[in-house]
């Protein structure tokens, strides 16, 4: 893993999340699509530490930090797992992954977020829906991008 | 012998960066909003880039855009005037002979650049001046003339204001010519409620913040009732749904009202 490019590649998201996508009332979540991408090409302890960074990136641009690390740590775990006994490698399945993914690190970081006396969004879930569907059907393209920045060869199965 | 090994060192790594995310979701909000508050400080140059850049694809007639704007800031000024008139002429027919300031008469407002809004709820903003501006928790944020939000976190340089349409949001307001005070809480989706109120109230009819000692000398808008629906507990009172007079997203500098300025 180049963890230097790792780096720069999780700040532009975070940028580009907290910026340039945030004023559209649902878009793609970046860190979600990057989350399923090194969930599903790096190994168990790269992709563990990776999860837990892209929740910490998450965390420093949403209302409250804490809820975001647990969730993608947890579900990005969860995935790597999950790889080694169904590979995802054909883009319906990734699309299939990001949208599971999504929706279940959604519901969990509401439920913490709670946890921390935070109030809710009236339209939460139709959001968490929007989003987790937009980020499956854009995500499994950002792929190919992802891959050649971080330098990792994609056709490793 | 191996495997066994690397196995452990993951369930060591999980289980520490777990216990990390714990201690983050524990921590006082005011000791992790730091973290917030340096990203947005130290990237406020790209997330303002970024930020106008989404803005500029979105507004298709620059013209017809910047002049309904106007449109809206001098609404809110004529609106804001109005109450203060209708209340000028309350205190004359009581006598009570005490002068009202003007809603921004001798006041200290701190110009402030929107850096960016955090990623998820959209309801709060992260804004360039901070505690060395004078700036303090509850203080009331203006964007083209109408009230939007109370600065809720500050660090140095940069603030965390919370908009009305926030969900912990809850300001004292009044609707309308009433006087009578109610408390306004956000609903999340860039709009606020206002509950069980007597009777219903007309769409279009403006809701004026309360005075508030320190903070707010005169009632100036925040809002228009959006729609009267009947209240789900009790179905003779009526909750209203207030939006805000401006298009919060839009702004790109907001003022904040610092009553008592440090000379």
């Amino acid at each position: 893993m180049r963890w230097f490019r790792f780096v720069a590649l999780i700040l532009v998201a975070t940028l580009l999340q907290a910026s340039l996508l945030a004023y559209w009332d649902i878009n793609p979540d970046l860190l979600l699509i990057l989350l399923v991408f090194f969930a599903v090409y790096c190994n168990s302890s790269e992709a563990i530490i990776t999860s837990f960074t892209i929740g910490f990136a998450a965390d420093i641009i949403s209302p409250a930090m804490g809820p975001q690390i647990i969730s993608f740590g947890l579900f990005g775990t969860a995935l790597v797992y999950l790889n080694r006994v169904i590979a995802i490698k054909k883009m319906p399945y990734q699309a299939i992954a990001i949208f599971i993914t999504g929706i279940l690190i959604g519901t969990l970081t509401h439920w913490l977020t709670l946890l921390r006396a935070e109030p809710a969004t009236k339209n939460m879930f139709l959001m968490l829906l929007g989003t987790s569907l937009y980020s499956a059907l854009v995500g499994p393209f950002l792929f190919l991008p992802a891959a050649w920045w971080i330098r990792i060869k994609t056709k490793r199965f | 012998m191996a495997k066994n090994q690397i196995r452990c060192s993951n369930r060591m790594t999980f289980t520490l960066l777990l216990l990390t995310g714990l201690v983050f979701l524990l921590a006082p909000q005011s000791l992790t909003n730091k973290f917030q508050l340096a990203f947005a400080r130290i990237f406020r140059w790209p997330l303002s880039i970024g930020r106008n850049f989404s803005l500029a694809a979105r507004t298709h007639q620059p013209v017809k855009q910047m002049l309904k704007r106007s449109q809206m800031q001098y609404q809110n000024h004529i609106d804001n005037l109005e109450e203060l008139l209708r209340q000028e002429r309350l205190k004359v027919q009581k006598l009570s002979g005490i002068r009202e300031r003007l809603p921004l008469e001798g006041v200290n407002l701190v110009l402030a650049a929107v850096s960016m809004a955090p990623e998820g709820l959209k309801n709060e903003l992260i804004i360039n001046r901070g505690s060395d501006d004078g700036l303090t928790v509850g203080q009331f944020v203006l964007g083209d003339n109408s009230i939007i939000a109370t600065t809720s976190d500050i660090s140095s340089r940069t603030a965390r204001v919370r908009l009305f349409t926030d969900p912990a949001s809850k300001i004292a307001v009044t609707v309308g010519t009433s006087n009578i005070e109610r408390i306004m809480q956000g609903n999340g989706d860039n709009s606020a409620t206002i509950p069980m109120l007597k009777n219903r109230v007309k769409t279009g009819t403006q809701v004026f913040t309360r005075k508030k000692p320190g903070f707010l000398d005169a009632p100036m808008i925040i809002g228009k009732v959006a729609q009267s629906e009947r209240n789900k507990e009790s179905p003779l009172l009526w909750d209203i749904t207030v939006e805000p007079v401006c298009d919060i997203e839009a702004l790109n500098d907001v003022a904040v009202i610092v009553m008592n300025p440090n000379k």
